[in-house]
């Protein structure tokens, strides 16, 4: 806001002159209906009927070019502004994590992008002029009516805060019946998607009658709060004008009697009636400029709420740490616990990891293993002295350093409404395309692309091509492989995937990831027993680690689960 | 058989498909006064107030010029020019109360403006009072229409779809009817005063009139431009929110792509075009504005210019210049208005088109002339005979299946995926049509038979079955007044979801989110064998959930299934070996034929499909309780 000060000033300033044709128009009428009436030679003097009309064409122009220029420089101002707040609000989300997510959704986040941006908008482009407008249409138009006739005027002016109560009251009981119109109203929607997505069981409990019976009240609710809103809207026109006409009624019977004692001219009666409706229609807004003004100071609140977080995880400028990640890795009593949660989510992990070995790590749901693997990225906010690169505390690397040098697949396949090639290179835009099919090749996703008549170019995402959920987690899996990073953590990037397919990519992965660290979270033992080590995490807790042929001997968790996916391991045609 | 036209062959892509766009669709408008038709009395009264409202406002008007200036100040009282009586009442006002002529007028004035105010604000109270009501009657129609097309209907169009016909295109007609208000309230004033305005001054008239046009023009042009404008304004806006949707939801990706900068850069693009489109919009806008407001302040130029040479010439009196200037507002506001919702009125024809052609889908599951009606209490046999089915033409889903469950005989369906099962099931619910076979009901074809009495006799629980948002105890009843609150609760006893139930801080009573998300898949399930059971119908078709659920409710569902059972005929798909091994006959079905028929003794000894899939499920049950 700050930044458009002088834009701002000088809209002001136009409305301000505008305000001043506005009554000289008014002035120069009365002056030519006197003109006409020939009994008064009117207050400016030798004008004719000519000069006159010139002199109105040449007031209303100018009324035009400055209200234009206003107007449209406020308006300016309003856009300038929501464009600052978009920008602010993308700069702060796009650094923040879980804690934030966790405090304030996405879908949340979205609506104060589109809503409370948009009311502010709104209370600057109108709010603004109409506040202008407020103030310098009274100044302007009881000033020039005082010097026409001051006891008339005098008589007029107490109308004034009465319209200005009445309007915003009425815009009061607007506000709230248009939220109850609205809520209405998605209530009725609401109604209408349930029993649709339900009316194969109200179909087959024959509740049709019924339901149609219940869906009558939720209709007819809606249909009273809209009549009742109407009538809420209609008693303001109703009411707004009859104000207006008590004031002619006494400039009626007030003003035509100053006329005939002679003390004001005809023209002069005119030039009242005129201004009347200049003083009274921005009064009628205060009302709606009031709520206007205080749903964006709430929208404010809500968009500074944003724009303070402080992201939960940043660079800690002290960091003396190599450019280069090897891979080693040294758990130490790692612990942590959610923010909020009452039990820690991981708890006395200690692992050693080699530089070059692969570890895999399996658990049941919550167990803490994506938890585990967030830490080595601090995509959650690693405590200190906990986990160690290459013996330098995790939290000294630079996040960008970190980020880079180890490649994080996620559990969740996720990808953007952009075509494979660019989601795949996601890191690096300028990849050659050669790269990007050698990593679709390593993560088995050739075939499938070869398919789609646009190959490479097929644009994915939610409004694309609907890939399978083993696609997905491939071309993801592509996008983590083809930064061929010192370190590779798979989160659980599998499931969707069949076992074959699994098969051909984990040996290529073995291939691939000679000599460079990697870390993945699995459920399924053909997976597992791929790795050099196996950790079995239990309620956060490390409870077995070893090879698998030696978690096999010691005969626990693992070696269970083992020998219950072996027996099921074939599919099972019989469940639907 | 008789002849049934199959919905199958229909082409519900129609049902989507872009229609007329006419703008004024007369036949539409025709078939939207049906519903108005009930309330005719109110809009004939309504028509009524805003001739009397229109009526005051030239009143009012007339009372200022000509009774007060030219009559009361200029004293002229011979003028030719038209007072509406005003004068003549006048003089009747001060003879009756002995007032003087100015507060007479004064009185009269007083009058025809609480005449105006009151008359106003009823019309619009009693216009929107009849559509608000028509509209109403018409959601419920359609909903009511489309809450009973089959099940061949709903397979093939979306929910989402047939949604938006009941709200946002019943709503658009809504959004119409402010709009329609407005226009009546203005265009009507607009001719009365125009017929005052000739009577004055034919010239002048005719010059105002010529302005008309120049502010249609204005407008027309304005909006066509603006169409365009606010097009690209949408879509700078949806692109600008998607980007950022997207980003937030692969927020992680972004983070561990090293992203941040590349996309805030994309994002600031977005942003700018958005904010160019926007600056284009104000540009057009702002002008349009001061245009319009120019072009009112160039008619009152005109006025005073040509009426001066009129006054001077006697044509015209001085009121009667007064007058014009006073109407000027009223000529062009309607134009203006219109401009504002023509729009809206696009929208809402083609909303309404939308709206005939779904309430005019007369697709439906053929019902018999003259149905059969069933005893009280049926003893639930049910015979399949030759039954073929397909959903499209050249994929048969069911072919030639026969069998027969005797009363209180327990049937399971076991077969892979997409081998018919539920069609089946859906089939003995009278879901659809079918083409080929008999299916018989206690020897009754079902075809003889109204949908509803089957359905109310084969109580069928789908695998997707819905949970409603509201209490667990409206979940169970369903709308259904003949059961009680302690039915209700009987039945959930019985079927053992009354321990979960009581379990919750407001027992029948817990509210439920859509879909029952606040319940565990085992729970919802118990919850689906109350609501059945509570509807006690003889024969029970269940369709178990493959989902996978904790021993401890799995078995209470095989508890509480087996009680749900008991006393009645039941056909179930089963996915656990359990529930088949509840079962007295099995029946395998592959590609729609049947494969195996008879007892699990002898379909094991049969060595068949049947064997293999138990022998896998076996397998797999062992894992489970390891």
């Amino acid at each position: 806001m700050k930044n458009y000060q002088a834009q701002t000033y000088l809209g002001f300033l136009g409305f301000f002159i505008a305000r001043f044709f506005e009554v000289s128009t008014y002035f120069l009428v009365s002056e030519g209906i006197d003109l006409i009436d020939g009994s008064s030679d009117g207050h400016l003097g030798a004008l004719t009927i000519g000069q006159t009309v010139l002199g109105i064409v040449f007031c209303v122009s100018m009324r035009f070019l400055v209200v234009s220029y206003a107007r449209r420089a406020i308006r300016r101002v309003g856009i300038a502004v929501s464009f600052d707040l978009r920008q602010m609000l993308y700069k702060s989300v796009l650094r923040q994590g879980p804690g934030f997510f966790a405090k304030i959704s996405v879908g949340d986040v979205m609506t104060r992008a589109i809503q409370d941006i948009s009311l502010i908008h709104r209370a600057i482009a109108f709010g603004l002029m109409a506040i202008v407008i407020m103030i310098f249409a009274p100044l302007f138009g009881v000033s020039a009516m005082l010097l026409k006739s001051t006891s008339l005027t005098l008589l007029i002016v107490p109308l004034l805060p009465v319209v200005f109560i009445y309007a915003m009251r009425m815009a009061n009981e607007m506000g709230k019946s248009s939220r109850e119109v609205q809520e209405r109203l998605s209530e009725l929607s609401s109604h209408t998607q349930e029993n649709l997505s339900g009316i194969r069981t109200i179909q087959a409990q024959v509740q049709e009658d019924n339901e149609i019976k219940r869906f009558w009240s939720t209709n007819d609710d809606y249909a009273s709060a809209f009549y009742e809103q109407a009538r809420i809207t209609s008693l303001m026109s109703a009411w707004m004008p009859f104000f207006a006409s008590v004031a002619q009624l006494i400039i009626i019977l007030y003003g035509g009697h100053q006329v005939m004692t002679g003390q004001i001219s005809i023209g002069d009666l005119v030039f009242f009636f005129a201004c009347l409706g200049m003083l009274l229609q921005p009064i009628r807004m205060a009302g709606m400029l009031v709520m206007l003004v205080q749903r964006a100071a709430v929208a404010t609140d809500r968009l500074y709420e944003i724009y303070d977080a402080e992201p939960e995880i940043s660079d800690r400028p002290s960091g003396q740490v190599p450019s280069n990640i090897h891979g080693a890795f040294d758990l130490k009593n790692v612990a942590y616990t959610y923010p909020g949660a009452t039990k820690p989510a991981l708890r006395d992990v200690n692992i050693e990891i080699v530089a070059g070995e692969s570890i895999a790590i399996v658990g049941r749901i919550g167990s803490g293993k994506s938890t585990l693997l967030k830490l080595f990225t601090r995509m959650i906010n690693t405590p200190d002295a906990c986990l160690y690169i290459d013996g330098h505390d995790v939290n000294d690397y630079p996040l960008s350093q970190l980020r880079q040098q180890i490649s994080q697949v996620l559990q969740d396949p996720f990808l953007f409404g952009e075509p494979l090639y660019s989601n795949i290179s996601y890191d690096d835009p300028e990849r050659n395309l050669e790269l990007i099919w050698d990593a679709a090749e390593s993560a088995s996703l050739r075939g499938s692309i070869d398919d789609f008549p646009m190959k490479m170019h097929t644009i994915v995402g939610e409004r694309g091509v609907t890939l399978s959920g083993g696609q997905k987690q491939r071309a993801t899996l592509a996008r983590g492989l083809i930064r061929n990073a010192p370190v590779l953590i798979l989160d659980d990037c599998f499931s969707s995937v069949d076992t074959e397919t699994e098969e051909h990519i984990l040996s290529r992965l073995k291939r691939l990831r000679a000599g460079k660290t990697t870390i993945l979270v699995s459920h399924r033992i053909s997976t597992l027993r791929h790795s050099d080590r196996i950790v079995v995490l239990e309620e956060g807790e490390i409870v077995e680690i070893g090879s698998h042929e030696a978690l096999l001997e010691l005969n626990g968790a693992y070696a269970q689960l083992e020998r219950s996916q072996t027996l099921s391991d074939e599919p099972l045609a019989v469940q639907g | 058989m008789t002849n049934k036209v199959t919905s199958n062959s229909r082409d519900h892509s129609l049902f989507d498909a872009e229609l007329s766009g006419a703008v004024l669709n007369m036949h539409l408008l025709g078939r939207l006064v049906r519903w108005l038709k009930p309330y005719r009395f109110m809009l004939v009264l309504s028509t009524v107030l805003v001739l009397i409202a229109s009526y005051a406002a030239v009143v009012m008007e007339v009372l200022i010029s000509r009774v007060l200036v030219d009559y009361i100040i200029v004293g002229e009282t011979e003028s030719p020019m038209p007072d509406m009586g005003m004068i003549e009442l006048t003089i009747w006002v001060e003879r009756q109360t002995g007032l003087s002529s100015l507060n007479s007028a004064g009185l009269l004035f007083f009058i025809v403006m609480v005449l105006f105010a009151l008359a106003g604000h009823w019309h619009r109270l009693t216009l929107t009072s009849a559509i608000v009501k028509g509209l109403r009657d018409l959601r419920q129609d359609l909903f009511a229409h489309m809450e009973t097309r089959p099940s061949s209907f709903y397979d093939k169009v979306p929910v989402g779809r047939v949604m938006t016909r009941v709200t946002n295109d019943i709503e658009a007609l809504f959004e119409m009817l402010r709009g329609v208000g407005s226009l009546i309230g203005e265009f009507v004033p607009f001719f009365v005063a125009l017929a005052v305005m000739f009577s004055t001054s034919v010239k002048l008239t005719l010059l105002l009139l010529a302005l008309v046009p120049v502010v249609g023009v204005a407008t027309y042009f304005f909006r066509r431009s603006s169409r365009e404008v606010f097009r690209r304004v949408r879509n700078s806006v949806s692109s600008l929110n998607q980007s950022l949707q997207e980003n937030l939801s692969g927020i992680q990706v972004v983070q561990l792509s090293g992203r941040e900068d590349k996309n805030l850069g994309e994002y600031t693009a977005l942003n700018k075009e958005n904010r160019r489109q926007e600056y284009r919009s104000i540009n057009l806008a702002t002008f349009y504005g001061a245009f319009n407001d120019s072009l009112t302040a160039i008619g009152l130029g005109l006025i005073i210019w040509f009426g001066a040479g009129e006054v001077v010439q006697d044509e015209m009196t001085l009121g009667g210049v007064i007058l014009f200037t006073r109407f000027m507002g009223m000529l062009f506001t309607p134009v203006v208005t219109l401009g504002e919702q023509l729009n809206v009125l696009f929208r809402a024809m083609a909303s309404g088109e939308r709206i005939f052609q779904a309430l005019d889908w007369d697709e439906q599951i053929h019902e018999p002339a003259s149905p059969v009606t069933l005893p009280p209490r049926i003893r639930g046999k049910i015979e399949f005979r030759r039954v073929s089915f397909d959903y499209e033409v050249g994929n048969p889903i069911l072919q030639d299946v026969s069998f027969v469950v005797k009363p209180g005989e327990k049937l399971a369906i076991v077969g892979p995926t997409g081998s018919g099962k539920s069609t089946l099931i859906k089939l003995l619910g009278r879901f659809y049509d079918f083409p080929d076979g008999m299916l018989f009901l206690d020897d009754v074809d079902i075809n003889h038979l109204h949908s509803r009495d089957v359905r109310s006799r084969v109580g069928v629980v789908l695998q997707d079955f819905h949970i409603f948002s509201g209490t667990i105890l409206d979940n169970i009843l369903l709308g259904d007044p003949t059961i009680t609150r302690d039915m209700a609760i009987a039945a959930a006893k019985t079927v053992n979801a009354h321990g979960f139930i009581s379990s919750l801080r407001d027992g029948y009573d817990t509210l439920l989110q859509e879909r029952g998300t606040n319940l565990s898949q085992g729970e919802r399930q118990l919850l689906a064998f109350a609501r059945v059971l509570a509807a006690d119908p003889e024969v029970l078709v269940l369709d178990e959930a493959t989902a996978s659920i904790d021993t401890e409710t799995e078995l209470l569902i095989q508890d509480g299934l087996e009680k749900l059972m008991a006393d009645r005929t039941a056909i179930l798909i089963a996915h656990r070996l359990q529930t088949i091994q509840q079962a007295d006959k099995i029946l395998v079905l592959q590609s729609g034929e049947v494969l195996e028929y008879g007892s699990q003794t002898e379909l094991l000894e049969l060595k068949g499909l049947y064997h293999t899939l138990h022998e896998l499920q076996f397998q797999d049950l062992k894992t489970v309780s390891g």
